[in-house]
This record gives structure tokens, C-alpha cells and sequence, in this order.
């Protein structure tokens, strides 16, 4: 039984959640028994996880290889979960999990009515199960499913509310995603008709060799796959609908698109880019030139646009713009230090921004109050929500000690052995507007007189979820060990194929 | 009374519609059409239904929970299937690995599971097609 478990862990962890989304909708009357199924399966979700992990931390590089249906590789679908699956794998369930505990027993107000609320969590476990599947394949049609999956569950999660701005919002994100898919949908095409594989390992192998012969549909398919994916993950000038749509979703929802979904994109982006690819081809193109200056551009006007904001969660949602900047600044370094903080910066962006978000929807909820400049002494009245959110703040600007510190030293390291400077020094800037625009939001917040109204803390349940992402935060910062290796093994990984 | 003609032709058809729905769904493998295409016309017979004999009359035949339900676990069979795979000891949705008779090439049974998760896929378009419909027909204007 416990072999069985083991040696089909790598679609378990994918599967599971989907198995309860699809039985969620009819208990929809019990919603004790929905939240509990939900919080059981992340947990369950979060220990497969953390066991691959270890296998694969154990095994030094060896990737665990699951071929679906007993097919091998060109033909079958083949799930691979070496560092970076097993890294991405960790992330989704570690985050997921919190969020869904901070979910329990308070969608209600936000999103209405038993039925509204199944269908939230269904949307959840769909899109759960979609990030799990995109760590976990090697098959370049799979992902486009599984990006599918992923986008139609975010666009339901964003009109969850019901509002007319969210459905507003969601009928932009779901314009654009869709356009967004059909380019991704094209650069597979393009790269199915020139290698004939869909598995990446072939594919690539493939691309190695004829890619002179086709020089132009190769350009085509990777600026293909390079908007497709940079329109979903919110790269700058493409990021137009993520504003609206994370902040006029509910809370848990901003969390989870925020935290996790566009990650996703960029581990599909990162896939493709290095794996398929390959680093040489990359270079051969100057793919990464490019990735870098629209990481440096995104980092400094994702912050400024951030600066403008007084909304509290538009501010954050455009701080999201900024770090994304980051990470894709960090493909395109192309050596070990710039990948490896890449994705240690992804794994502490997922934490500390969905700690943020669900700190901000505890604070509005308790208050009503969307703006910053309303928040006068919000630090004294709910000192838990606060102490995670000031915790999360100093993560997302760089402080030491703080997860993000890591990712950005890492990230530094690297542009200067890549001869980036300038990207140096754009890094640098952009953790102090980081630090422009998170800040004042504690110093409103702690410093001004405190208000006469009766504002709590939110209940249990909630408290634990943002006090384990503030612990996850610090964890990430002070003892990163594993993650870090984890991190860089991967990135070693990527850099050699090819 | 006004209908006459109508009525009595779709109740000699309907049943026949559905049937042959179920049929493609089980040939999925041997002949054309699928399980997508053949949950279309198992859904189309119930919407014709709806249509003709009116809305009231078609709810009554598949009532929202029935949908909810074939909705829900049709999706699950598919699962379910896959796991027959795992329960014998071969990876998810294995077919002859996991020691299902394959029989003789062409026949029905020569596709092992596939006609079976084929069913679900099936009872799930059905569903979906049916309550789109019904959603779009009973939507406030």
C-alpha cells in the first residue's frame, strides 16, 4: 500500500486535488465539510510535496520519472520531478495551504451564499492541481492544458465577488489570457513542426540539431511562447488586467493569483526557455538581452506605478508587476547565482505576497476601509494582522533576515558575473522604491493616532494561516538550507543541459 | 394541440437520438466521433426535449441536483478509471498494463478501458451541454 503511495506520488500530487474539486459541488449545503475536505487536501498536498522533495534532495539530481499510462517518453505523457519540479512542487503546496485555512469560515461575507463558496474552493483545487501538473510535466502539450486549466479556474476565481468591477475584471484577464493561451498554443505548434516531439527532453534534443535550418520559426515560437506566457505572468507592458484583477478579488483568490498562479506561468516560461531551448540557442537569439531589459523596465515602472496607488491592494497587485520584473530579469542572467536567486526570489515572492494580501483582506474586512491613508492606528487595534504584515514588507523590500534578502543577494550576485550593472543597480533601486511604497503604509499604521472604532483581529483560523506565512518568511530568511539547495541544484541542472 | 405533429415525431426520434449518442460514445475508439462528440448528442436529445415540450416539462426530467451530480461524478469516473491502473499495480490510466483483455482488433472490447472512461467523459459533456442550456434559458434578461 505505502509502496503503491510512494511510487505514484508524482501524479498523486497532481490528481488529488482534482479528485476533490470534482466531488466539492455536490456537498455544496455542508460547508464544514467542504472547508475541512479542502484544508485536508492541501496538508495531504503539502506532505507528498515535502517527502518528493526529500527524495529528490536524497537522490543528489536524480529526477524521479513517471510515465503516464505505462507510455515512455516520445509517446506517452511523462511526469519529471527532479529539483526545480519538486522546488515548484514544495512552493505550491506550502502557500496553498495557508490560504486555504485562511478561507475557512470567512468567504461568506466576500463572496455569498453556500453555493458561491463550493464554487470558489472547486476553482481552487482546479487551479491547484494545474500548478502542481506544471511543476511536475515534461510534455509541452500538457503544459497548454494545464495553462488552460490554470487561467479559466484564475478568471472564475477573480468574478468569484459579486460585483460588477470584478466581473469587469474578469472579462479582461479572460481577453487576454485567452489571447495569451493561443500564442503559447502557436509556439508549441511551431515547435512540434519543426522537432516532431512534445516531450521537452526530445523536443530539445531535436532543436539542437536543425534549429540552423529554421531559423525563423524558431525566433517565431520563442517570442511566441515569450508573450503568451509574459501576457499571463504579467510582464510589464503586458500587465494591464492584473491590477484590476487581483485587487477586486477576494482576498484568499488575490493571494493565490498573486502568489502562486503567475509563478506558474514562469515556471512554464522557464521550462521552455531552458529546456526546450537550451541556454545556448537562448543566446544565440539574444533571448536573454531581452528578457533582461523587460525585467529592468518592469521592476522600475511596476514600483513607480506602485508609489501612485492609495488603494491598499492595488498597491500590492502592482508591486507584483515589479517582482515579476525580477524574476524574468533573473532568466535571463543565464548562470548559476542569477537562476538560483530567480528561483528563490519566485518561492519567497509566493510567501510573502500572499501573506500580504491576506493580511490586507483581514484589515479591510475588519474595516471597510479600502485606502491607505484611512488605515490611521490600524497597528494598535489588530497587532497580529499587522506585526505579519510589517514581517511580509520587510521581506518583499530586502531586509536581511528576511526571505526576500536571499533572492535579491543572489540575483545581485549574479547580474554582476553576467557584466550587468546596470541590472545591479536597477535591483538595488527598485528595493528601495519597495521600501518607498510598502512603508508608509507601517508608518500610518503604527505611528498615527488611533482611531475610537472597535477593530479586532480576525478569527483563529485566520491567525494561524498569516502567522505560519510570517514564520515561513523568517524560516526562508534565517535557515533557507534546503530551499536553497534545492534552488541551486536546480539551476545547475538547467544550465547543463546542452 | 397546436404542435401535434411535432411532439409525436420528437418522442418516435428522441429516444433514438440518445441511443445513438450512447453509441458513439462506446465506438469512440472503432469509429468516428468520440466521447465529446457523442456526450453532444445525448445533451442535444435533452435540449430538443426541453424545446419542444416546453421548459417546465424538460426540468422536470433532469432536475439541477441530477445535473450536479452526473456533473460531478462523471468527471470522477474518469479518475476512478485511471485508478484501476494504479490498484493492479501499473501507472495511472494503464490500460493493458494493468491486465485489462484487449480482445480482437475492431471489436468493442478491443479498446479495454477506453469505452468505459469514455462513458464519463461522455455523461459529462451531456450534463454541461444540458445546463448551459438551461442556464442560458432561464437567465433573467
Amino acid at each position: 500500500m505505502t509502496a503503491t503511495i510512494t511510487a505514484n506520488l508524482p501524479v498523486f500530487v497532481v490528481i488529488a486535488p482534482l479528485f476533490v474539486a470534482f466531488v466539492l459541488p455536490t456537498f455544496a449545503r455542508r460547508m464544514r465539510l467542504v472547508e475541512s475536505l479542502v484544508v485536508a487536501i492541501e496538508a495531504i498536498g503539502l506532505v507528498g510535496a515535502g517527502y518528493l522533495a526529500s527524495i529528490v534532495l536524497m537522490q543528489k539530481g536524480i529526477p524521479i520519472i513517471y510515465s503516464l499510462g505505462g507510455w515512455s517518453a516520445p509517446w506517452g505523457i511523462e511526469l519529471e520531478v527532479g529539483s526545480l519540479g519538486a522546488f515548484f512542487l514544495l512552493v505550491v503546496a506550502a502557500v496553498s495551504l495557508p490560504v486555504a485555512l485562511f478561507a475557512r469560515g470567512n468567504l461568506t461575507e466576500e463572496v455569498g451564499g453556500k453555493e458561491r463558496v463550493t464554487r470558489f474552493y472547486v476553482l481552487y483545487l482546479l487551479l491547484n492541481g494545474a500548478l502542481a501538473g506544471m511543476a511536475v510535466t515534461n510534455d509541452l502539450f500538457n503544459i497548454f492544458v494545464l495553462v488552460e486549466v490554470a487561467t479559466l479556474s484564475c478568471c472564475g476565481l477573480v468574478s468569484a465577488r459579486n460585483h460588477p468591477r470584478a466581473a469587469e475584471a474578469a472579462f479582461t484577464y479572460l481577453i487576454l489570457a485567452t489571447l495569451g493561451s493561443a500564442l503559447v498554443l502557436g509556439g508549441i505548434g511551431f515547435l512540434y513542426i519543426i522537432t516532431g516531439h512534445l516531450n521537452m527532453g526530445f523536443a530539445s534534443q531535436e532543436l539542437g540539431r536543425i534549429w540552423q535550418d529554421y531559423p525563423h520559426v524558431v525566433w517565431m515560437a520563442a517570442s511566441f511562447m515569450l508573450v503568451g506566457f509574459g501576457v499571463k505572468s504579467a510582464l510589464f507592458p503586458l500587465h494591464v488586467w492584473l491590477p484590476d484583477a487581483h485587487s477586486t478579488a477576494p482576498s484568499p483568490a488575490s493571494a493565490i493569483l498573486s502568489g502562486l498562479a503567475v509563478k506558474g506561468y514562469l515556471i512554464c516560461l522557464l521550462k521552455v526557455l531552458y529546456i526546450v531551448f537550451g541556454h545556448t540557442l537562448m543566446q544565440e537569439f539574444a533571448m536573454h538581452r531581452i528578457l533582461v531589459l523587460l525585467g529592468m523596465i518592469a521592476i522600475i515602472a511596476g514600483s513607480l506605478f506602485a508609489l501612485a496607488q492609495d488603494e491598499l491592494k492595488r498597491r500590492l497587485a502592482f508591486s507584483t508587476v515589479a517582482q515579476v520584473g525580477y524574476i524574468i530579469l533573473g532568466l535571463g542572467l543565464v548562470n548559476m547565482k542569477g537562476l538560483t536567486g530567480t528561483l528563490f526570489y519566485l518561492a519567497s515572492h509566493a510567501v510573502i505576497k500572499s501573506s500580504l494580501f491576506l493580511a490586507a483582506g483581514a484589515i479591510i474586512a475588519a474595516t471597510g476601509k479600502h485606502r491607505i491613508s484611512e488605515l490611521a492606528g490600524i497597528g494598535r487595534k489588530m497587532p497580529v494582522t499587522m506585526a505579519v504584515f510589517t514581517v511580509g514588507s520587510l521581506g518583499l523590500v530586502g531586509i536581511p533576515l528576511f526571505s526576500g534578502f536571499i533572492g535579491k543577494w543572489y540575483l545581485l550576485l549574479g547580474s554582476l558575473d553576467a557584466g550587468h550593472i546596470l541590472a545591479a543597480a536597477v535591483i538595488i533601486i527598485g528595493s528601495v522604491l519597495c521600501a518607498a511604497y510598502l512603508f508608509p503604509i507601517i508608518r500610518v499604521a503604527y505611528f498615527e493616532p488611533v482611531p475610537e472604532e472597535n477593530w479586532q483581529d480576525p478569527g483563529m483560523p485566520q491567525k494561524i494561516a498569516l502567522i505560519l506565512l510570517a514564520v515561513g518568511v523568517v524560516i526562508l530568511g534565517v535557515a533557507p538550507g534546503p530551499f536553497l539547495e534545492l534552488a541551486s541544484r536546480a539551476a545547475i541542472e538547467l544550465l547543463v543541459i546542452k | 394541440m397546436r404542435d401535434f405533429i411535432l411532439k409525436r415525431v420528437a418522442a418516435l426520434i428522441l429516444p433514438f437520438i440518445c441511443m445513438y449518442g450512447l453509441y458513439v460514445i462506446f465506438h469512440g475508439h472503432v469509429s468516428p466521433g468520440g466521447s465529446f462528440a457523442g456526450g453532444i448528442i445525448v445533451g442535444l436529445s435533452f435540449i430538443a426535449f426541453a424545446t419542444i415540450y416546453g421548459l417546465e416539462k424538460g426540468r422536470a426530467k433532469l432536475p439541477e441536483t441530477v445535473l450536479n451530480w452526473t456533473e460531478s461524478y462523471g468527471t470522477l469516473w474518469y479518475g476512478i478509471m485511471g485508478m484501476v491502473g494504479i490498484v493492479k499495480g501499473a501507472p495511472f490510466l494503464a490500460n493493458k498494463l494493468a491486465g485489462v483483455s484487449l480482445g480482437a482488433p475492431g471489436a468493442l472490447s478491443s479498446g479495454g478501458l477506453i469505452s468505459l472512461i469514455g462513458l464519463g467523459v461522455g455523461i459529462r459533456v451531456a450534463s454541461t451541454m444540458v445546463t448551459l442550456f438551461f442556464t442560458m434559458m432561464e437567465e433573467e434578461p
